[in-house]
């Protein structure tokens, strides 16, 4: 009984995530490790501009950050320029999202 | 059962919550004649600096008297314990640069970089230099610049802890917020949210939602820090504390079927439904990263995607090589039911005497070579007799943040359910209490009638 109920709900899982992935279909996911070479908050402090240098290729690409606890530690430099992140963002329409942004750290 | 020396302390959260930050009596002061560490404050405060050499918070450690196979006399904790979810400690692991990696790029790591000292003065040191090397501001500023705080080289080439140290900093004294505190918790365990998986922003945690931060619940005297009975956080001040206390009684439901259990079953059980962060570590094999320095591989979730394992407490510790966590039994007589994230890690293990073995990351850092890491370690507690061989550990962390809202708590059919999130049987319930305890009539009626109000 136990495991045909959560195999139902996986598959309700399964289902649903498939479904996400279509509505999302037109934004491209990216990941990258990249050095922080300028950080620029907006005025009203909602969103910030940050162009980063990737590890890998030394391209430069540009990601909107707009999380409020990310913006934050760019208000009090917990992070800061020449710091080395991990992001993950979406890519449309020329305009790159971050949707996770995070310092490289150890253990 | 709790040790000699402890106190339990009741927090009163809903009365600080209200309290409205205000100036610092020292602000003119300060801005007058600059802020020269920690003498500055003891100008008016004076013993604080002393008073804080004797904390966990400085010394990383203390004596520890409810976990098995410890010595009572000795201190214990981050300065010198050894588990899986970060393979060393302050000994070994000692803040210092990384050997160039293929690129040529070093970096510094070490584990007392989470220690408000300058690394001159380090963990558990004491006297004059030591009180005037404590980072107050680090917990106390409100507008402390984060990027001043980082390991550097001094002029003689010793690896040192840099602090924000200026006027503006320290003109802005007031009650540690939840961010002076995770300038060093966020990051616990190896990156954000990586040990313990809770997010402490406001809307992920009912208590932050209203206001309630860190020091609202743990409250400080004297710079102790009470704390709980997680079984993997041995350290303590002296202080304990649960979420029973001014602010909640043993019987806080208004509905005498939630608080028939609250003598069985923790809180948290049904008020913190899911944490996340690392559930596996292999730190044998260390992943390759963009930038060319290693880390040890690590499967991990967000912080709402783990689902506790709920076990008997009765807040002593097992503690063996390949097991640290709750000891207890249903029929103890002084168990409750508590959630625990569930963690497993792989390292090398003595084979000359079953011990866990630690490792200075260092080399692995730098060029993968997690042996190497072993063997410096070993150099550096003169551990010569030695054969290392990969084994697995198994870790309970107690799940004791992120209350979930209360509309997300487990209601009756979560639990009661034949798809529960409880194994009665394995939490030692009779084939015969099983049937009982799910059976529908336990709770059928309680919520066909919620349904219908909702309805
Ligand atoms: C000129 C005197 C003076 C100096 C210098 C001074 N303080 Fe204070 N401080 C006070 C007084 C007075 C109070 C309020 C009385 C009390 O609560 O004990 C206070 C209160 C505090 C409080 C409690 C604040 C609260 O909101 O609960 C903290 C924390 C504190 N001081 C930290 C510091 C630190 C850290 C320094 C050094 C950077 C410092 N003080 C320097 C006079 C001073
Ligand atoms: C980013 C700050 C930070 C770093 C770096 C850090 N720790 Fe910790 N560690 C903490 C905090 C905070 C706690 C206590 C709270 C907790 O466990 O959630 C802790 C607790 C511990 C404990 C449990 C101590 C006890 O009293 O039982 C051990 C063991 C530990 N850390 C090992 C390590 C090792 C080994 C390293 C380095 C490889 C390390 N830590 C690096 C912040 C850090
Ligand atoms: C690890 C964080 C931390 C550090 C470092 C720290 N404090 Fe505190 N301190 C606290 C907390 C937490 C409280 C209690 C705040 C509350 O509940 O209002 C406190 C309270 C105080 C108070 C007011 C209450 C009292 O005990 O008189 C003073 C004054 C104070 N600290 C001074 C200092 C000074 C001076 C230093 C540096 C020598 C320092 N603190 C370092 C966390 C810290
Ligand atoms: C400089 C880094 C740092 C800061 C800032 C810091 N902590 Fe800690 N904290 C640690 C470390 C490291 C440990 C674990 C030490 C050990 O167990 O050996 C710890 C342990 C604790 C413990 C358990 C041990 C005890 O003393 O009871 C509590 C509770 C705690 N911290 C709460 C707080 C709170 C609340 C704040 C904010 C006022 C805070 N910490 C700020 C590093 C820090
Ligand atoms: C709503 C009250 C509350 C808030 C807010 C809170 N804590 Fe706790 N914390 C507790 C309780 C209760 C325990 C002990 C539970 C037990 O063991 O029964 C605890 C335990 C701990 C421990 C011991 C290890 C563990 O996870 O059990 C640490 C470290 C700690 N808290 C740090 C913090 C820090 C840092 C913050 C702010 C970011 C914070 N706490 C916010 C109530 C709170
Ligand atoms: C068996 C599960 C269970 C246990 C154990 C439990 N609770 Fe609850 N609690 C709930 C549920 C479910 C709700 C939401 C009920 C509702 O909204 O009617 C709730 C509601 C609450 C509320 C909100 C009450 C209100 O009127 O808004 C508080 C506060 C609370 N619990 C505290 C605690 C404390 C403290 C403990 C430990 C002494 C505890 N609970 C133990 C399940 C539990
Ligand atoms: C966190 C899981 C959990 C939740 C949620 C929960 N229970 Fe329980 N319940 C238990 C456990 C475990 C026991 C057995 C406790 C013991 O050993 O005394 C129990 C015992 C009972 C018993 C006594 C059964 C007997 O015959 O001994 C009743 C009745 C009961 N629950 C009803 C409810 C109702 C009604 C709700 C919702 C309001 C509820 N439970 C919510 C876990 C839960």
């Amino acid at each position: 009984m136990k495991k045909i109920l959560s195999i139902v709900i996986v598959l309700a899982l399964t289902a649903f995530a498939s479904l996400a992935v279509v509505t999302n279909a037109s934004a491209e996911e990216f990941k990258m490790t990249g050095t922080i070479s300028k950080i620029e908050l907006a005025a009203d402090g909602k969103a910030a501009t940050v162009v980063l240098k990737d590890t890998k290729s030394e391209a430069s690409v540009t990601v909107i950050v707009s999380d409020e606890l990310t913006l934050d530690k760019f208000k009090d430099k917990r992070i800061v320029e020449g710091d080395e992140i991990r992001t993950k963002y979406d890519s449309e329409g020329g305009k790159n999202t971050s949707k996770m942004f995070k310092k490289t750290a150890g253990c | 059962m709790w040790g000699k020396n402890v106190v339990i302390v009741m927090g009163c959260i809903l009365l600080a919550a209200t309290v409205n930050a205000k100036e610092h009596p020292g602000k003119e002061q300060i801005l007058k004649n600059g802020y020269h560490g920690p003498k500055t404050c003891e100008e008016c405060h004076p013993g604080k600096a002393k008073e804080f050499l004797g904390t966990v918070h400085w010394k990383h450690a203390s004596k520890v008297d409810h976990v098995d196979n410890l010595d009572p006399n000795e201190e214990h904790g981050m300065k010198n314990r050894i588990y899986t979810m970060c393979n060393g400690n302050d000994i070994v692991n000692n803040l210092k640069e990384v050997p160039p990696n293929a690129l040529g790029k070093t970096k510094f790591t070490g584990c007392n970089s989470c220690h408000p000292g300058d690394h001159a003065s380090d963990v558990g040191s004491t006297g004059a230099a030591a009180e005037q090397a404590i980072d107050c501001l680090i917990c106390h500023s409100l507008k402390y610049d984060f990027s001043k705080r980082k390991a550097v080289k001094d002029s003689s080439g010793k690896v040192v802890m840099t602090q924000d140290r200026s006027t503006e900093a320290a003109a802005n004294i007031g009650r540690p917020t939840i961010k002076n505190c995770m300038a060093c918790h966020e990051a616990a365990g190896g990156g954000a949210m990586i040990k313990r998986g809770f997010s402490m922003a406001k809307g992920a945690e009912v208590h932050v939602t209203k206001g309630i931060i860190c020091v609202d619940c743990h409250q400080v005297k004297n710079h102790k820090f009470p704390t709980g009975r997680d079984p993997n956080n041995w350290a303590h001040d002296g202080i304990y504390m649960t979420c029973v206390g001014e602010c909640h009684t043993i019987k806080p439901h208004t509905d005498a079927d939630y608080n028939r259990h609250t003598d069985k079953i923790a809180c948290q059980s049904c008020h913190i439904p899911k944490t996340g962060g690392a559930f596996s570590k292999d730190f044998t094999k260390w992943e390759k990263q963009g930038n060319g320095f290693y880390e040890p591989s690590t499967l991990k979730r967000e912080v709402n995607e783990t689902a506790p394992v709920y076990a008997w407490y009765n807040l002593t510790v097992s503690n063996t090589p390949k097991f640290i966590g709750p000891k207890g039994s249903r029929t103890d007589g002084k168990s409750k039911i508590y959630p625990f994230k569930v963690f497993q890690g792989k390292a090398y293990y003595n084979k000359k005497d079953g011990k866990l073995m630690s490792m200075d990351f260092a080399p692995p850092i730098a060029n993968g070579d997690s042996l190497a890491g072993v063997a410096s370690a070993a150099k550096i507690l003169g551990i010569k007799d030695y054969e290392p061989v990969p084994g697995w550990q198994t870790i309970y962390f107690g799940s004791n943040h992120q209350v979930t809202p209360k509309n997300k708590a487990l209601s009756c059919a979560n639990c009661h359910a034949l798809n529960g999130v409880l194994n009665f049987k394995e939490l030692g319930y009779s084939v015969k209490e099983v049937e009982r305890l799910t059976n529908p009539e336990l709770y059928f009626e309680k919520l066909l009638k919620l349904q219908q109000e909702n309805e």
